[in-house]
């Protein structure tokens, strides 16, 4: 995205240290903010978990961690966390993917529409969203009144069970996953998948041996990206989820604000950086060369 | 999207034809109950239909004072952040898009870092460091928390833009004498000021939904809109009002979004949602 700046151009005529300078001068301010304000605080929180005051001053301890492992209340929420961020993942692939693969090789008109409706919930925030969810799909909702009007049993609501969250989940990251999935199946050339239609290959063979190969950067991408959103959600989980266990998001805001324990809320929130560290690490570097590669 | 395949031409297209309609039901019929709460009086299980339609709840919901402090505390919050927002990421977002200068690449990558990391854990973290900083429960607490949260969207996106713009035609206008500001004013901003407004509109809408960082830091002086909308939806026995604030809320950012979506295209739209 950045291109290398032409030299002639704003400020031209100016030494080029002087340049340099004011360029530095302008990106201060947001740049310091990202310093104090994200990098900083994590150091701050992991070292304040591990290095922790005691009778005889700072020393190094990791009683919270212990704690936190310890406890079978907070090993639940964590356990619930990895179980509904997995099944969402691999529930948005199911779902964005043949989307995807629809919207990159449809030439009919249906291929706007499905397009506009799949990234429509992009433009719902996530309280509005929870808030419809538990009108549609709670007890005596939009949905039992349905089912009910046909002569059909009511459901067991998801609602305040772990199924609320993750349907919520993946309404709300659909746009997402179908837009990332969608931009990785551009790069793949239509005379690959031809040749191999040429051949006699099958839809399916074609998926798994032209296609898949092809695009399995932007698969993890997806999924990294995906899990760092869902990992620590809070809104839909907090609105639509069971009281306990909880994910970790509102677990953390509890021990925070209603338990006033700072120390255990940042061990949690350090376990949840652990948790997520391969997808971040991997999002910031795909991301980091797909810049490169525009670049040169 | 580049759509080559003609396989389906003089067929009916089934597939796409199914996504469309469950797309549709699984998407509008969650947004349309809420639509119909809006504007119910009674609507008693079991019936398909409301039993009364009627505005009486909005008047019940407009005349509340949790509703008005919350909305004017929102659009404060939102308005400062964006402004802060806009004053110290355009000039930024310039920079990075036509200086040189050491560590570019490297501060313009570190922007990611937000997006990195599980966003409520990087929440905690800054919260407790607000602690030390007596900066809990406080306006510019939520301020600070909610602007490290727009710093990406308002820097790659009008990067972007700065880069989208006619580089000869700033030259041409050089040469015939302009200075530098004048080619800003009158050649740069024209051309980027349409991205740059959509990313502040995205900035300023994002901002007002934002739920979690403003109830961690500005609990429980602190109410914003999405906090009073979580409280209606967990102890309010009355449904309509948090239908009919959705309502009220929901389509004034719906077609500002729709609007920024427009300009900047929809993979730039998702980047400034991180994606």
């Amino acid at each position: 995205m950045a291109d290398t700046a032409i030299p002639s151009a704003i400020g031209g005529s100016e030494p080029a240290i002087g340049r340099g300078l004011k360029g530095l001068l302008l990106v201060a301010i947001p740049v310091f903010l990202v310093g104090w304000l994200i990098i900083y605080p994590i150091i701050a929180a992991i070292l304040s978990t591990l290095f922790v005051d005691g009778p005889q001053g700072v020393h190094f301890s990791t009683a919270s961690y212990q704690f936190f492992f310890s406890d079978p209340y907070s090993r639940a929420n964590l356990a619930l966390t990895l179980w509904t961020t997995g099944l969402c993942a691999v529930l948005l692939l199911l779902v964005g993917l043949p989307i995807a693969l629809y919207l990159r090789f449809s030439t009919s008109r249906f291929a706007d529409l499905v397009q506009s409706l799949a990234i429509f919930p992009m433009f719902v925030p996530s309280i509005i969203l929870s808030y419809a969810l538990i009108r549609t799909i709670g007890p005596n909702g939009t949905l039992d009144i349905l089912l009910n009007a046909i002569g059909l049993p009511k459901i067991p609501s998801p609602y305040l069970t772990p199924w609320g969250p993750v349907i919520g989940l993946v309404w709300d990251n659909l746009p997402l996953t179908v837009l990332m999935l969608t931009a990785g199946l551009g790069s793949i050339s239509n005379s690959a998948v031809e040749a191999a239609r040429d051949v006699g290959a099958g839809p399916i063979r074609v998926f798994w041996h032209i296609i898949l190969p092809r695009m399995g950067n932007s698969i993890l991408v997806t999924i990294s990206f995906t899990v760092l959103g869902i990992f620590s959600s809070f809104t839909l989980p907090y609105v639509l989820g069971p009281a306990s266990p909880e994910m970790m998001g509102p677990f953390m805001l509890r021990t925070f604000n209603d338990l006033y324990d700072p120390l255990n809320a940042k061990t949690q929130a350090v376990i949840s950086f652990v948790f997520c560290l391969f997808f971040g690490l991997f999002y910031v570097w795909s991301i980091a060369r797909n810049q490169r590669s525009q670049t040169r | 999207m580049i759509r080559t395949y003609s396989s389906t031409s003089g067929r009916f297209d089934w597939t796409g034809f199914l996504f469309a309609v469950v797309l549709a039901i699984v998407i509008a019929v969650p947004l349309l109950v809420v639509f119909t709460w809006a504007f119910t009086e009674i609507w008693r299980y079991p019936a398909v239909i409301p039993q009364k339609f009627g505005l009486r709840f909005w008047n019940q919901t407009l005349s509340r004072a949790d509703v008005w402090d919350a909305l004017s505390i929102s659009l404060q919050l939102s308005a400062t952040v964006t402004a802060l927002s806009a004053l110290i990421c355009l000039p930024a977002a310039y920079a990075f898009a036509r200086m040189k200068f050491p560590g570019r690449d490297l501060f313009f990558l570190s922007f990611l870092a937000s997006h990195a990391f599980p966003k409520f854990g990087l929440l905690v973290a800054i919260a407790a460091i607000f602690l030390q900083l007596n900066l809990i429960a406080t306006f510019w607490g939520v301020v600070l928390i909610q602007l490290v949260g727009t710093l990406m969207l308002m820097i790659w996106i009008p990067v972007a833009a700065f880069q989208a713009v006619d580089r000869r035609m700033e030259e041409a206008a050089r040469d015939v004498g302009a200075g530098p500001l004048r080619v800003f004013w009158s050649i740069t901003l024209p051309q980027a000021g349409p991205t740059i407004f959509a990313a502040v509109l995205l900035t300023f809408v994002s901002t007002f939904y934002e739920t979690e960082g403003a109830w961690l830091i500005g609990a429980p002086q602190i109410r914003t809109m999405p906090v009073l909308m979580i409280n209606f939806i967990n102890n309010q026995v009355v449904i309509q009002y948090g239908a009919v604030l959705s309502v009220i809320l929901w389509v004034p950012s719906f077609i500002a979004l729709m609007f920024a979506r427009r300009v900047i295209g929809t993979g730039a739209f998702a980047k400034g949602f991180g994606a």
